[in-house]
């Protein structure tokens, strides 16, 4: 964009990775302060209607049998999901010694820990007595109850749980030579504030070599943890009877699903980050380019799965598929059903080619229309089977009332309240990693990603 | 032999710091290096060998097996569902309960073990250390005698050092 032009330094030095990082950190001005204040007014209003459905009861949901999940489940999934682009982009790609994911997991990893967050609250709201949730949990108590490990409800506390702690863990880790370079250049309460965050860290041989190490275990332990943490999810439905939910593909369908949706929530922020704080040399259109490529490859898989479940159901004949799949393409939620195809499957289609890709309007809109759409395929999974279960004379539409759709609002708000403030406190790129990989940088730099714009 | 001087190398870049860190060991001298990037080739040639962190992280995910068993199958034994001549002890769903805990307790183990074995949380300031190592230069520090530091600092400036501080081995604690 013309008024955007400025040169673009095609070598930047560890120094300037440095700058490019602490002026995130710099003390925020006003403008953020009045987007924090927004965003925390939402969560109020989301708190405060949540009381009351604690306080009245879940009638005042649009929950009525047979739709006994729906909102608040499918944000419990969509947030999950999510989740997991941090892991792939931290821990998946570290494996695989990716280099372009240095400038952007750890805002995946930070998108992570805070989608689970708010994940993990959406099982709560969506109890009517939330005071018992403990229940989920084995631990001694006077009435010898103990949860039964069959249920898929208790795997999903433990794999839920495991993924909190597991990817808050990968995290701090990951932050602690960072935060240790921003103590190092910080002054007043931000010097001790980074300095006990930073624990002590000065970079010795030895420290990182038993950091290399306890890193590389940790990425090994986190990846085959985020498969099973959607495939978990996945079962909650999948385990059940209920026609479009009883399938054998929904481990792998969801997995994809969940990346498909995180990564391009992680372009979504990505972009007006950039702008906003003058990350161009940072995170340069080669970044974006190869997570446009992990939208595209996710965004296939989601569209076979859907074909493939089409499929199944035709290939079997069994009535009540047929019917519940009749009702999801042509029925009350078939707008929804549809605007969710062109979301997930036919949109993203245009990541094909490499200059909408590097375009960073477009892939804008195409992300956040993969975002509503895997929304809307959590939606039509869950409310839409249930609105037509084995028995006709059962079937309802849901409704959401206004509780569930300012919880929904407040979630977002909460995510992105967190994800702000964390971005301008602690390094949310890593310098470290950033400066191992220069060289890679600096050729993306140099390529021929920047057309038009003047070099230094 | 107590030391009498502290020499801190100070290198641009990676290569000259390894090449540093290679003389500094064939003549057999202890140094301490220190990195602002995790540089595997620097670990490398420094050559402690591989960090026993990831026999506390195979110990933890053992450990969260067996807890995974014992809160699982324990559970059956004690509260047995005996339904339709099924099995009271059921695999397949309790490994899904061991696989996680066996994640979560070995990750677990490798931050426990990792702050154990690089001696953190370390407020105490580390004789050499100067802000620069965090940011764009890598340092080397060695304790030596007032006799050895012009025979070690030919060596460091040999490699490419940019400059060499002569400092106190037993800096006053910082106030933060």
């Amino acid at each position: 964009m013309a008024a955007a032009v400025q040169p673009i330094n095609t070598e930047p030095t560890y120094a300037d990775v440095d700058r490019g990082v602490h002026r995130i950190m710099d003390p925020p001005g006003l403008m953020f302060w009045a987007w924090i204040g927004f965003c925390a007014t939402l969560v109020g209003i989301a708190a405060a209607l949540w009381t009351r459905q604690i306080y009245v009861g879940l009638g005042v949901t649009g929950l009525r049998q047979p739709n006994m999940w729906a909102v608040y489940i499918t944000n419990f999934v969509f947030w999950v999901g999510i989740a997991h682009s941090g892991t792939l982009i931290s821990a998946i790609l570290y494996l695989f010694r990716t280099r372009w994911r240095t400038a952007v997991y750890r805002f995946a990893e930070t998108m992570t820990l805070f989608a689970v967050l708010t994940a993990g609250l959406f099982p709560l709201v969506h109890l009517g007595r939330v005071w018992n949730a403990y229940w989920l949990l084995p631990y001694p108590n006077e009435r010898s109850l103990q949860p039964n490990f069959r249920s898929p409800l208790v795997w999903d506390a433990f794999a839920v749980s495991t993924y909190l702690i597991i990817s808050a863990t990968f995290l701090v880790m990951g932050l602690i030579p960072d935060v240790a370079n921003a103590r190092d250049a910080a002054k007043g309460w931000r010097k001790t504030f980074y300095s006990i965050l930073a624990v002590g860290w000065r970079g010795t041989g030895e420290q990182w070599r038993h950091f290399q190490m306890m890193y590389l275990l940790l990425a090994g332990l986190a990846t085959p943890l985020v498969i099973s943490v959607h495939s978990v999810v996945s079962w909650d439905f999948a385990m059940a009877q209920l026609p479009g939910w009883h399938s054998t593909i929904f481990a792998p369908y969801f997995v994809a699903g969940a990346i498909l949706s995180g990564v391009a929530l992680v372009i979504t922020l990505i972009i007006p980050m950039r702008r906003l704080l003058n990350l161009e040399e940072l995170i340069t259109p080669w970044h974006l380019d190869n997570l446009a490529k992990v939208v595209l490859l996710t965004s296939l898989i989601v569209s076979y799965s859907y074909i493939t479940e089409t499929f199944m159901t035709w290939y079997s004949q069994d009535q009540y598929e047929v019917v519940t799949f009749q009702a999801r393409y042509f029925g009350h939620y078939a707008p929804l059903f549809w605007l969710m195809v062109w979301g997930n499957c036919v949109f993203p289609l245009a990541l094909f080619s490499p200059r909408i890709r590097r375009n960073t309007i477009w892939l804008l809109i195409i992300t956040i229309f993969v975002n509503i759409g895997m929304w809307l395929e959590r939606f039509v999974i869950i409310a839409g089977s249930l609105a037509s279960n084995f028995n006709p004379s059962q079937w309802a539409i849901f409704r959401p009332s206004i509780t569930e759709i300012m919880i929904t609002v407040g979630s977002f708000a909460w995510f992105l309240m967190l994800f702000s403030l964390f971005a301008r406190y602690l390094p949310i790129i890593s310098m470290t990693e950033l400066k191992e990989g220069i060289q890679w940088l600096r050729q993306s730099l140099r390529d021929n990603y920047y057309p038009g714009l003047p070099r230094e | 032999m107590s030391a009498e001087i502290e020499l801190v190398g100070t290198f641009a870049g990676e290569e000259e710091c390894i090449h540093a860190v290679e003389a500094l060991k064939r003549n057999g001298v202890a140094f301490r290096v220190f990195s602002p990037i995790p540089s595997e080739h620097l670990v490398h040639a420094i050559g402690h060998g591989t960090s026993p962190v990831r026999a506390f992280v195979l110990i933890g995910g053992i450990a969260g097996v067996l807890a995974g068993i014992a809160v699982t199958v324990g559970t059956s034994w004690e509260w047995n569902l005996i339904v339709g001549g099924k099995p009271v002890v059921s695999w397949p769903p309790f490994i899904i309960i061991m696989f996680e805990l066996m994640i979560l307790l070995g990750g677990l183990s490798a931050a426990a073990s990792f702050f154990l074995f690089a001696r953190l949380p370390q407020f105490d300031p580390i004789p050499g250390y100067s802000e620069r190592f965090s940011a764009d230069r890598f340092g080397i520090a060695v304790e030596c005698d007032e006799a050895d530091s012009a025979k070690i600092e030919a060596m460091m400036r040999e490699a490419g050092a940019e400059e060499i501080a002569h400092e106190d081995p037993r800096p006053e604690p910082a106030e933060h």
